[in-house]
């Protein structure tokens, strides 16, 4: 059985859903877009980015009894799991999905129907409400083996793996990262690679796999490798005008959250990055006429992302930078190939959401300067506390420590309902008259 | 026994002792007594939230918010330090903008205890974070005396030995105190120091043993007792809470007593000891089980959830152990509600229904 679900998805993986996708692209009718004069053409690479992330949701659909299948958190250390050829599905790039699609509010009513509090975090709803009624826009997700989470994010993903690991009845491993409080210490690292060591048994007792260590360094030098192209993409947007939006950018993220650690990710940076440069060449913008240049913080509210890109650009303000886009280039640097273990405790425990809010004030300021924002957008997300809390002081700060104007909007990454449309577009008139003042 | 104000009060002015504001849940009480600093957990202070809304979005909970308050109002001018324990998102962040935004000029200390599953490495790090936070306290306070800590490590033991007395008489029914008073006095732990909270506790014990009255006995999960309301509600209508799933109350105060003779192998082994509790991640598995124990060993009817609204890590849970509750024919109420709010007219009556059900 094993054996023919193995051949079943390496011959879809390889063959069969490239040339159903191509297939797929032939056939689909064009419609004419529409072009908004507010923006500059669109980057090509969308179109590969697409293929991409059809073919990793479409695959699986095989993945199921073929390879062993983890649910992981966006911040886990998934190289570990890479070194037993783990398929990886991350639920919170289903839910970020779900909310674009704008099915989001209606899967999070099938967990609060189920008992789930509307004041939990949506992307943990939308994944509950997935699991009791089968319902997703990608088909079909496979059930995992294993939950894999990390607690660098926020202490939110273990609330919620923990349920998922008694509704699927099996194991959940934590990486627990400590609290940046004020620095890291070796106590923290040794405890950090310990979780690591000690992950190594049982992932081996899942996969049927054993640890192999060249392989881990392999996985390790790709997701560096990626991350830093990654960082570079990003980098372009410090150039004037720059040559796409922080909204393109929340797409792009994509890969680099679920297929850290894959070749494919690598190469879809790498001719990203190569698109990004010949438009700074050639002084291509993402948006026509770039007037100010403005900064967003955390998650997106994947549900509005296209009305606040037309919002924005119609009155020439594009966002060049965001602390959350950020996120995956950021420690990134630390990987080392010769020490992998103590390198990923490092390069995970370090992320923004892990550390304090010195730690995020003086990052901000960083991006600010370098990439000459005017402005910053902060997105008060009601299911991401961590990401949220001392917005406020921090929206404070930059003002009267580098007179940047800010906005704060109330809403949520995924479900539509909290938004308020008059108090958004109340808030946004006043931030565009003090920008344009 | 004075009220809380003036005892902290006495207890510097008096003893000498310095005064640490401990925001929950989890910490080593034991190594602050030892060092001469009295713990004074903020966890509900009876104030309107005003200044600390500045600073906070409305989907914070109350305890956060009214912690913050707490010291916006300029109510913590006497303490002498801050412990921020590791138990949430909300707190985790808080504890960074009172120590780096606020510009308050005492010193702010982080304590992080490893999350469940654990493993060997949790045990050896647990066990590092206690003796890289009395490095810390050291600094400021001076050495650390051994015999001192070894000695409080057994009146802490002590402490939980008797509150386990009291424990044990509530769920067989022996003990006569009203709910109100039963969470009075445990309560009161949270900021007596233990020279003082131990005799209290066996000078109640001696006198609170006897037949509870006749009514259902219940289980409250939650986070703690308040609003306090309720308790009283359920005095007057019978109710008794046999036992609790409380993470002010029974999840970290009935610790198991540890037979190890190093007071920093003692703690160590009392914390992975403990009841499972959603800010150590425990999995839903062993609080279902912890759960049932409790109801079959009280004998209780029903299990009443009392949740701080937005309180993420208890939410999560509720779902699992309502259903597997209901299974076993087990009734439950589900409240959620602010701090300090007076009880509705509209939640009375939903307890009211809920004992007719049990009854």
């Amino acid at each position: 059985m094993y054996l023919i679900k193995n051949l079943q998805y390496h011959f879809m993986k390889d063959l069969g859903l490239p040339a159903l996708m191509r297939f797929s692209q032939r056939t689909k009718k064009r419609r004419p877009k529409k072009l908004d004069t507010c923006f500059g053409p669109p980057l090509t690479s969308t179109g590969r980015l697409k293929e991409i992330m059809t073919r990793h949701y479409l695959l699986s659909r095989y993945a199921e009894g073929a390879r062993p299948v983890a649910w992981v958190t966006s911040g886990a250390p998934v190289e570990l799991l890479r070194a037993f050829e783990f398929y990886t599905f991350y639920p919170e790039n289903h839910g970020a999905l779900c909310g674009a699609q704008k099915v989001g509010s209606e899967l999070c009513e099938v967990a609060e129907g189920k008992g789930y509090s509307q004041d939990l975090c949506s992307y943990a709803r939308i994944d509950l409400g997935v699991c009791f009624s089968g319902r997703t826009p990608v088909g079909k997700l496979p059930k995992p083996d294993l939950l894999f989470a990390s607690n660098n994010i926020c202490q939110t993903v273990v609330y919620w793996y923990k349920v998922l690991a008694y509704h699927w009845k099996v194991p959940l491993i934590l990486f627990d990262t400590p609290y940046n409080f004020k620095d890291i210490a070796d106590s923290d690292i040794s405890y950090m690679v310990g979780q690591l060591e000690e992950m190594i048994p049982v992932l081996e007792e899942v996969s049927g796999k054993e640890f192999n260590y060249q392989r881990f360094q392999d996985v390790i030098r790709l997701a560096k490798e990626a991350s830093l192209t990654w960082g570079e993409v990003l980098a372009t947007m410090k150039a004037r005008p720059a040559p796409m939006t922080i909204f393109d950018a929340f797409g792009h993220l994509a890969p680099i959250v679920s297929l850290r650690g894959l070749p494919v990710a690598l190469n879809y940076y790498r001719v990203l990055l190569n698109e990004l440069n010949d438009r700074v060449k050639k002084g291509i913008g993402a948006i026509t006429d770039e007037r100010k240049r403005l900064m967003w913080d955390n998650i997106a509210i994947w549900y509005k992302v296209r009305d606040l890109s037309n919002r924005f650009a119609e009155r020439g303000m594009n966002f060049v930078a965001a602390t959350y886009t950020n996120a995956w280039a950021e420690t990134i640097s630390y990987l080392d190939i010769n020490h992998p273990f103590e390198s990923l405790a490092k390069a995970y425990s370090l992320v923004i959401l892990n550390n304090n809010l010195n730690h995020r004030f003086e990052l901000m300021e960083r991006l600010v300067k370098e990439y000459g924002v005017d402005g910053l957008v902060i997105h008060s997300a009601r299911s991401c506390k961590p990401y949220s809390v001392g917005q406020y002081d921090i929206k404070r700060l930059l003002m009267d420590r580098l007179g940047v104007p800010s906005v704060v909007i109330e809403a949520d990454i995924a479900d539509s309902r909290v938004f308020s449309e008059e108090q958004t577009r109340t808030r946004l008139e006043a931030f565009f008259e003090a920008m344009e003042a | 026994m004075a009220k809380r104000e003036e005892y902290i009060d006495k207890e510097k002015k008096e003893k000498g002792k310095k005064l640490f504001g401990i925001f929950p849940a989890q910490y080593p009480r034991e190594i602050l007594w030892a060092m001469n600093v009295l713990p004074v957990e903020i966890w509900d202070p009876p104030l309107e939230v005003i200044h600390a809304n500045a600073h906070l979005q409305p989907y914070i909970c109350s305890v956060v918010r009214l912690g913050l308050e707490l010291i916006l109002q300029g109510k913590c001018e006497g303490l002498d330090g801050f412990l921020f324990p590791h138990t949430c998102d909300s707190i985790q962040n808080l504890s960074s903008i009172v120590s780096d935004y606020l510009g308050v000029k005492k010193p702010c200390y982080f304590f992080y205890h490893p999350k469940s599953p654990y493993q060997d490495s949790s045990r050896v790090y647990y066990l590092e974070q206690l003796k890289g936070l009395v490095a810390r306290l050291e600094k400021q306070l001076g050495p650390l005396d051994s015999s001192q800590l070894k000695h409080r490590v057994q009146q802490g033991q002590e402490v939980a030995r008797v509150l386990k007395q009291l424990y044990d008489l509530r769920v067989q029914g022996e003990l006569e105190a009203s709910n109100a008073d039963f969470y009075r006095v445990v309560r009161r732990g949270e900021y007596l120091s233990p020279d003082d909270f131990l005799p209290l506790l066996e000078e109640f014990l001696a006198a609170a043993k006897g037949s509870a009255q006749g009514g259902p006995a219940v289980i409250m999960s939650g986070v703690l007792p308040n609003p306090k309301e309720i308790l009283t509600l359920l005095d007057e209508l019978g109710v008794r809470i046999a036992h609790d799933d409380l993470l002010n109350c029974s999840r970290r105060l009935l610790v198991p007593p540890s037979r190890a003779d190093d007071p920093f192998e003692a703690l160590t082994e009392s914390y992975f000891a403990m009841p499972p509790c959603t800010t150590k991640d425990s999995s839903v598995s062993e609080r279902v089980d912890d759960l049932l124990a409790k109801v079959e060993q009280s004998n209780a009817k029903g299990v009443i959830f009392y949740m701080v609204k937005f309180c993420e890590p208890e939410l999560f849970d509720v779902p699992q152990l309502t259903g597997e509750l209901r299974k076993r024919g087990v009734a439950t109420l589900l409240i959620d509600c602010e701090l300090n709010q007076n009880l509705s007219g509209q939640l009375a009556t939903r307890v009211e229904a809920f004992f007719e059900m049990i009854s």
